[in-house]
């Protein structure tokens, strides 16, 4: 998300993304991260929590108008104490997951961030 | 303070934090925000790969062929999509909460209470939604996000909340 927020921001538009993983976000050089604290796929909370999900875009917005510096972090107060166990997995393993258990000799492509160059066919 | 690994578990919070230690280079790119946000037009950009049911879906066999990989195009979501009217084509999340209620992923329908609170200016006509996981991101950075820019510009967009899944 960070390095399509970087593109964006510096096509002339000021940017800011709400993310569960703010180190990583950081570290591809976002100009402005509102940091939170949420499972994946609930970036907002809980379907239904109209007024959760509102508070967090408000909180959002006023963070990029706060945020006076290039990677800026605001730590959003809003603590997740959910206590019901969410199932937040996919139904099926996603296919890099599923080809490193049938490949682990390739995990310190993935470790690394250095995925072999496609083949032709795999082109799309 | 936020803990960016807390949902993660053990081999892929390892995988995080050393992803997080490969720190980009050069400057960070910076468009000041030059008017107030009550005065903004807003869009939003979802990582969550959403089309509308009427649309084309995401190609997951791209993925599903090359797991380095994923679809590298977007999808328009005009500002009324409501819950229901799209389909989640992310293969590394339950859909299932985007399904019950899209703006756990997508906060359309809060950003226009936003705008009828006078908070901000206006939702832009258009949002947009791309697959959030490759680890070849050339085309969607060097391809896909100039279109969704220039379609920004065109709908006078003046800044841009991103939200990952």
């Amino acid at each position: 998300m960070g390095l399509v927020q970087c593109e964006i921001e510096a096509a002339g538009f000021s940017t800011i993304s709400l993310s569960m993983m703010p180190d990583l976000t950081a570290s591809t050089g976002a100009p402005r991260i509102a940091a939170i604290e949420r499972p994946f796929g609930l970036t907002l909370g809980l379907p239904g929590d109209a007024s959760g999900q509102l508070a967090i875009l408000r909180a959002t917005l006023q963070a990029l108008g706060a945020i006076s510096e290039p990677g800026g972090v605001v730590d959003l107060p809003f603590e997740w104490n959910h206590e019901a166990k969410l199932n937040t997995h996919p139904a099926q393993l996603p296919p890099i997951a599923s080809y490193l258990r049938r490949h682990p000799w390739a995990f310190p492509r993935f470790f690394n961030r250095t995925p072999p160059e496609p083949t032709a066919s795999e082109i799309p | 303070m936020v803990d960016s690994h807390r949902f993660l578990d053990g081999v892929t919070k390892r995988v995080m934090r050393h992803w997080s230690d490969i720190r980009a280079t050069g400057s960070i790119p910076w468009t000041p925000l030059t008017i107030p946000v009550p005065q903004c037009t807003i869009a939003l950009v979802s990582s969550a790969a959403l089309a509308l049911n009427s649309d084309r879906p995401f190609d997951l066999e791209i993925e599903r062929l090359d797991p380095w990989s994923s679809d590298p195009s977007y999808r328009v979501l005009p500002r009324d999509t409501r819950t229901g009217e799209v389909q989640i084509c992310h293969l590394h999340i339950n859909p299932a909460f985007a399904k019950q209620d899209l703006n756990s992923v997508m906060p359309l329908e809060r950003l226009v209470e936003l705008v009828a609170l006078g908070e901000v200016g206006a939702s832009a006509p258009s949002h947009y939604s791309y697959v959030g996981y490759t680890l070849r991101p050339e085309r969607l950075l060097h391809e896909t996000v100039p279109s969704i820019v220039q379609q920004m510009k065109q709908e006078r967009v003046d800044a841009v909340v991103l939200v990952p899944v």
